[in-house]
């Protein structure tokens, strides 16, 4: 009888997943609400879990609760510990979501809600949700394994070489992509900045209370500084509205850039408890409230998106980054869909707090479902607004001109009216003096939170509150991903630097800190500083070069996972993982293809060049902008050059797998699985 | 019911510790039969960290 209620439940629920979805993508002419993504999502997650993932799970990988996990034969009471399934659930879901899963959706938008949604909800359960899980299960059978040492030992040498080459080059493009998306954010904002600025001396004010005042006490501590946090956004308020305090807080892009760069040089070389450590805990107990916070906002507001199905932009015109809708929406969406950086967390402390086999998978499909559903939720968030006022936010000068009556004729031209009066009105109301050209994602994922938090209760009035609230909550852990991924680009440096001279090498040589921190600090503060000089807005050609590099990661781990299925099964079951490597191979390389050789100026970064190039010669550049015009070419020829090492990294690691598995296949070479053996689980039920 | 939100305000409360690193260190006390100190926070947090911040925070 529960067998036969079980069944028409999940009849049900395939059932109700199929309409919600035919909804969505058959609607036309009427606004569409928001609950039918939510249901639609939901429910597909779910299927996906049930069904495909626990074949996977049964099948593929034989997941057995009788062998030991590394967390119980390794027990070290760190690292190693065995741990209830909810608890590494929420620890994994808290390590692998970051502002890629909110930011990505908001730019993707401009394609109209329904292209980003789909690839969110069909990416995330066939691909994404895989990778994740399918990396966990390695991991976990080879003793918390990291994806290089997995990579090195399963594909080779040269594949482990690649894959920390290209972890350490995606990271430099990512720190510039994120640092980028704070400074927009904050241009001109008085009240961004004050409140951003205040988390510094709250975080240190953290770390000197948990190691003297409290030793120990995170929860309390994390606290008290989320009650600073939210008392300096007020501060920040009041800062705005003073004639002598607002000027001391309001700066240009290009001064805010140099002030992160500054920023990340000295927190990656300052002691880890006394900024980076507090505010982590910080950032990641706020991220969490803030997810469940806006889950609530949505299903209590079930606001109407009114950003068509599809815009025009499907063409490649976009005004927030050029390209067309295929590939771009694909690597445009990464985190949410699938993103080649969990591969490092599902690689890294997860496994080794895994209490059984089968906890890996509601932790490694699970959470990463979990995920895409946020960035379902920025989706939802971004096109809440109404499409004129969202192109308003996002797009640069250099498209929609530079005066607000030259940017509203522009986006009113294209058929979303947006008039300077009502832009007027809302900057006033969340307390900015202009939300004209804020590029980058955040400001307007901000709006559409606050516009759904506000819904809620209190309405206009605390817009402001929400909406500071919102950049807040994206610039505190965008700012730890700065200062974390400098200090682990840093060893990376000082350990390749290492073979060249060893004193490189000690991560305690403080000469060593300095010049590998500036190193680092040097590359994405160039890609930064270009990012904001761009007159098309940085984000047009470092978010699709971040993309392009985190889903190359992606192809990388599904080469590792798809290398271990054959050892383990032959042919049998690499579909699994090919299917959606096949599918990263064809979008990667097409929009890298296109970003470095297309013919038209905004999307290739050669035809660019060559368009600066001739302006110059005809003397058509001021003599005021030759040195930057030249600087420009430079830039679109260093982001071509990136654009191709990235390829040439991948084919290395592709090729060197597919010539493994064609060995392994025709019996040329072995097909040894480096698992670690069988050992007998002795764990009390009482212990998971 | 009652006991239902209380088990899950427990798993809630119990994710926040492990988040928050009390639980590693709960942990760390237990399997070394140690009592807690500001010293041995220290000592425990910053071999912690070390390991913690040798990786790279996801995007």
């Amino acid at each position: 009888m529960n067998r036969i209620l079980g069944r028409l439940l999940w009849a049900g629920i395939a059932v109700l997943a199929a309409f919600c979805l035919s909804a969505i993508a058959i609607n036309r002419g009427e606004t569409v609400n928001s609950f039918w993504l939510v249901v639609a999502s939901v429910c597909t997650y779910l299927i996906g879990f049930r069904f495909y993932a626990k074949f996977i799970a049964a099948k593929v990988m034989a997941l057995n609760d009788e062998r030991a996990t590394p967390a119980e034969r390794l027990r070290d009471g760190h690292d190693f510990e065995p741990t209830n399934k909810w608890i590494v659930f929420g620890h994994h879901f808290a390590a692998i979501a970051g502002p890629g899963p909110l930011v990505g959706p908001t730019l993707a938008a401009q394609f109209g809600f329904l292209p980003g949604t789909l690839w969110i909800i069909i990416g995330a359960v066939l691909g994404g949700c895989v990778q994740d899980f399918v990396i966990l299960f390695c991991s976990m059978r080879r003793d918390g394994k990291t994806l290089g040492q997995m990579a090195r030992e399963e594909i080779g040498k040269v594949g482990g070489f690649t894959a920390l080459l290209t972890v350490l080059l995606i990271m430099i493009i990512l720190l510039a992509v994120v640092a980028l998306v704070v400074v927009n954010a904050l241009r001109g904002s008085p009240w961004g900045t004050f409140t951003i600025a205040a988390t510094m001396p709250i975080a240190v004010f953290m770390g000197l209370y948990l190691r003297y005042l409290r030793p120990g006490k995170v929860l309390e501590c994390s606290l008290l500084g989320f009650i600073l946090v939210v008392a300096s956004i007020f501060g920040g308020q009041w800062v705005s509205h003073s004639a002598s305090w607002a000027p001391w807080f309001t700066y240009s892009g290009l001064a805010l850039a140099w002030m992160v760069i500054l920023y990340g040089f000295f927190a990656s070389a300052l002691p880890v408890w006394l900024l980076l450590a507090p505010r982590d805990y910080l950032s990641t107990f706020v991220k969490l409230g803030v997810v469940v916070m806006l889950g609530v906002g949505i299903l209590f507001v079930r606001p109407e998106l009114k950003m068509p199905a599809f815009t025009q932009f499907t063409d490649g015109t976009g005004p927030i980054f050029a390209g067309k809708i295929f590939p771009f929406c694909f690597i445009t969406i990464a985190c949410g869909a699938i993103s080649g950086f969990h591969s490092l967390i599902s690689s890294g402390t997860t496994p080794k707090l895994i209490a059984r086999e089968w906890h890996a998978w509601p932790v490694g499909y699970g959470a990463m479902a979990l995920e895409s559903f946020v960035a379902i939720m920025a989706m939802v968030s971004a096109c809440v607004l109404d499409p004129g006022i969202y192109f308003a936010v996002n797009s640069p000068a250099g498209i929609v001109g530079a005066t607000a009556e030259k940017a509203v004729a522009t986006i009113s031209s294209w058929g979303y009216p947006v008039d300077a009066a009502s832009m007027a009105q809302l900057a006033k109301d969340v307390g900015e003096d202009t939300l004209f050209y804020r590029t980058g994602g955040a400001p307007s994922l901000a709006l559409g939170m606050a516009h759904i938090f506000a819904s809620t209760g209190g309405g206009q009035a605390i817009l402001g509150f929400w909406y500071h609230f919102a950049i807040m909550f994206e610039a505190l852990f965008i700012l730890t991903i700065i200062d974390a991924g400098t200090r682990v680009g840093r060893f990376m440096l000082q350990d390749l630097a290492g073979h060249f001279h060893k004193p490189l090498g000690r991560t305690g040589w403080m000469p060593g800190v300095i010049v590998a921190s500036a190193a680092v600090v040097a590359g994405w503060g160039y890609f930064l500083i270009q990012g904001v000089r761009d007159p098309l807005g940085g984000i047009n050609s470092l978010w699709p070069l971040f993309g392009i590099a985190n889903q190359l990661l992606a192809a990388i781990a599904m080469c590792v996972a798809t290398t271990i299925l054959v050892k383990m099964h032959g042919a049998k079951y690499m579909w699994i993982t090919c299917g959606p490597l096949a599918w990263l191979v064809i979008v990667c390389y097409t929009a890298a293809w296109q970003k470095i050789f297309s013919d038209l100026p905004r999307v290739g970064f050669l035809a660019q060049a060559s368009q600066l190039e001739a302006a110059l010669a005809s003397g058509k550049v001021a003599a005021a902008q030759v040195a930057a015009t030249q600087q420009q070419i430079f830039n679109n020829r260093l982001d071509a050059a990136v654009c191709a090492v990235f390829l040439v990294l991948v084919t290395t690691i592709l090729v060197d797998s597919i010539r493994l598995w064609y060995g392994i296949l025709t019996g040329t070479r072995p097909a040894h699985v480096n698992e670690s053996p069988f050992v007998l689980s002795q764990l009390r039920p009482e212990e998971v | 019911m009652v006991s239902a939100v209380r088990s899950f305000l427990r798993v809630v409360l119990a994710t926040l510790r492990e988040i928050g690193d009390e639980n590693a260190y709960q942990r760390h006390l237990t399997a070394h039969g140690l009592t807690h100190s500001a010293a041995e926070w220290r000592r425990f947090s910053e071999q912690r960290f070390r390991a913690k911040y040798m990786r790279a925070k996801c995007c």
